[in-house]
């Protein structure tokens, strides 16, 4: 009976969640959904890392490497110089181009294990970001290239085409964009969760706590090492492709070996092998810098972009606080914040209700909704300055 | 598709230990052992500290590489083949000291059932139907196995927060989920009160009983052995010193000597077999 109430709760506040998401655009500027789809895309490939980092227990840097393959497979499928192709079967088959790119690193990456990977990867971020740059025929070199929009059935998630207008609110890249990122989110989290809770996650969990033991109850070890690094790669590769529409252009220097660490940092802050926990250090990670630029002239020793005044730079500065965070949490709270939130929760639980403070106990969307319900009350202050300002401090 | 349960108790072939010898670094830690498993008994391998058991049990699961020798289940040559292979063709293990892995009682027993169901990676990420059907299957069946291991207030209990003589039957019941053909026990009672040997001797001889299966014992409680055993091989420094019924094993000058360092304390030994053995 308690199982079918949590069920109940559960289900609740899914879809309450759910709904909050879908209603966003309605209130936010384009600055904050923005943060949000940036916030999306990272999630997506974090839950990728998790899966390999966190479940299967191999550390990898090469995770820019395939967010590229994705990003940039995108771009050149449905673009010109490229094959062109309808911009969704581009978006599908560069997932599958991402994954096959962690297919061909199988040799490496179903044999050599844990921390030994991670250096094994590092090799593919340098030759990845030298490709990007000298391979101009297909990656417009240094300068990147613009991504094509993505349409579907005459539908462009893009400011072009047919005005769309829904209950009042005009429906521009942004809006649009949102609900993608949301449908794929979504999509990530139903089979990252299948897959944690099923047979293919479990034998990984088994292969990071026992490679010994997983072998003697049949688990084919370099099978499904490799196996992990291929999903993990599928899973970036999607970020890569929503992270390309998102930002509208792709530059080489975005998919730094900075990158592969920003995602590290992600699973790490949210608490390794959790869906929940790799979405909110993705927002975790994600926002901040874009915050910190927004509000640079608001913050003491954060210098506002541009002014060059010698203190450090908003970028650096959320690197610094987030690299804190984890000192706080690899010291604190191992689990990360899935690890916390699920603590609160089994104490509200033992207590009685009233005195729980109301939404500690946070669930995997709800991580979303925190990084934007903060956002709805500023919003008011009609902020209309050019949104994509704001986005170049990724894209430099 | 594949019916979890247990398959009919057609007798499993013989497992036979032809000449195997494991050499580490100067150590010869198996001599030329040979021994044969006969299909549905219980074979203890028996032994003083450092004798080889542990090492044997290593090469029969295909963890170790004998330096010589073979050993065969039926027509299959296990010498060959990796870990993984040998799982599947129905040989299952515990270890000596305890290797669980994380998670639930349930999670550790599911990964028993990992050689038996067939779902992929895509199949669980989506959720078809026939993914979420086998699981459902394959969870009844393990927790059928809780029970009869007496785990089954303990299915949904993490496995670090278990005592250690529980989780010493969680690596049982998950060698059991299986539904292995041989059964390799390496020290299953180690550490256990009298309770909770007596429980695991039971589980033991009932899954013999019931499944058909062989079972291959190292075990330093004599007692056990001597109740459960059907044929005993006796090891010491890597070489097979005695093999018999327990009857002949325990009267066996060798096996006192192996144990004893020299022939003195003989009546100490026998008595000491016997007093375990009435209990
Ligand atoms: N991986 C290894 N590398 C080197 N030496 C090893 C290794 N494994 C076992 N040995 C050695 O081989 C010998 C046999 O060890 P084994 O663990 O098989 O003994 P055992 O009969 O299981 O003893 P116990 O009753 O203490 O469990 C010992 O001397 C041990 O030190
Ligand atoms: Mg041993």
């Amino acid at each position: 009976m308690s199982d079918l109430r949590s069920l109940v709760r559960r289900r609740g506040s899914l879809l309450l969640s759910a709904l909050l998401l879908c209603a966003l655009p309605f209130y936010l500027d384009a600055f904050w959904l923005r943060i949000g789809l940036f916030s999306m895309a990272a999630a997506i490939g974090a839950v990728g890392l998790g899966l390999l980092s966190g479940t299967a227990g191999q550390l990898s840097l090469g995770h820019a490497f395939f967010l590229a393959t994705g990003a940039y497979g995108y771009v050149w499928l449905a673009g010109e110089p490229g094959p062109g192709l309808p911009p969704a079967v581009a978006a599908v088959l560069a997932v599958l181009l991402a994954g096959a790119a962690g297919g061909l690193f199988s040799p490496v990456a179903g044999r050599v294990k844990g921390i030994y990977l991670g250096v094994a990867t590092l090799a593919l971020v340098f030759l990845g970001h030298h490709v990007l740059l000298t391979a101009d025929s297909v990656t417009g070199g240094f300068n990147g290239r613009s991504v094509p929009p993505l349409e579907a059935g005459g539908f462009a998630f893009a400011d072009s085409g047919p005005r769309l207008t829904v209950l009042g609110v005009p429906f521009g890249a942004e809006e649009r964009l949102w609900y993608l990122g949301l449908a794929l989110f979504a999509l990530t989290c139903f089979t990252a969760r299948g897959l944690l809770r099923g047979r293919p996650g479990r034998a990984l969990a088994a292969l990071r706590d026992s490679e010994t033991a997983a072998s003697v109850m049949g688990v084919h070890v370099a099978r499904y090492r490799s196996a992990a690094f291929v999903v993990s790669s599928m899973y970036a590769g999607l970020a890569g492709v929503l992270l390309a529409l998102s930002f509208r252009r792709v530059v080489p220097d975005y998919f730094s070996l900075a990158l592969s660490v920003d995602y590290l940092a992600m699973i790490v802050i949210g608490g390794l092998g959790s869906v929940a926990g790799a979405s909110a250090g993705a927002v975790f990670v994600t926002a901040l810098p874009l915050l910190m630029t927004r509000y640079a002239d608001q913050l003491p020793l954060v210098a506002t972009p541009g002014s060059g005044d010698g203190a450090i730079g908003p970028t650096e500065a959320s690197r610094y606080l987030y690299g804190a965070a984890i000192v706080v949490i690899l010291l604190r709270a191992p689990d990360g914040l899935s690890g916390l939130a699920g603590r609160a929760r089994a104490r509200l639980r033992r207590r009685p209700p009233v005195t729980g403070p109301p939404g500690a106990a946070s669930d995997s969307e709800s991580s979303e909704e925190s990084g934007a319900s903060g956002a709805s009350g500023a919003s008011d202050d009609s902020d209309d300055s050019d949104p994509s300002a704001r986005a170049k401090e990724h894209t430099p | 598709m594949s019916a979890p349960a247990p398959a009919p108790a057609a007798a499993p072939p013989a497992l036979e230990v032809r000449g195997v010898s494991v050499r580490f670094a100067g150590l010869l830690a198996l001599d030329d052992v040979s021994f044969t498993v006969a299909p549905g008994t219980v074979h203890a391998v028996i032994g003083p500290n450092g004798a080889g058991k542990s090492t044997c049990f290593n090469v029969l699961s295909g963890l170790y590489r004998p330096t010589a020798g073979t050993v065969r289940l039926g027509a299959a040559r296990l010498t060959r083949l990796a870990p993984h292979r040998i799982a599947t063709l129905g040989v299952a293990r515990t270890f000596q000291n305890i290797v669980t892995t994380g998670g639930t009682v349930a999670d550790n027993l599911m990964l028993g059932r990992h050689a038996l169901s067939r779902a992929g990676f895509t199949a669980t990420a989506l959720r078809l139907p026939s993914a979420v059907r086998e699981q459902r299957a394959h969870l009844a069946r393990a927790r059928e196995i809780a029970e009869l291991t007496g785990l089954g207030n303990h299915f949904d209990t993490p496995v670090t927060l278990l005592p250690y003589g529980d989780r010493k039957r969680v690596e049982l019941a998950r060698a059991l989920c299986l539904e292995p053909r041989v059964l390799l026990l390496d020290e299953p009672v180690a550490g256990m009160n009298a309770a909770e040997r007596a429980r695991t001797a039971e589980v033991v001889r009932d899954v013999r009983a019931r499944l058909g299966l062989s079972v291959v014992l190292v075990e330093h409680d004599m007692g056990l052995v001597m109740r459960l055993a059907d044929e005993v091989t006796v090891l010491d420094f890597g070489r097979v010193v005695a093999h018999g019924t327990p009857d002949e094993v325990r009267r066996d000058p060798e096996v006192l000597r192996a144990y004893l360092g020299t022939g003195t304390g003989t009546a100490t030994a026998t008595t000491a077999v016997t007093k375990e053995d009435a209990t």
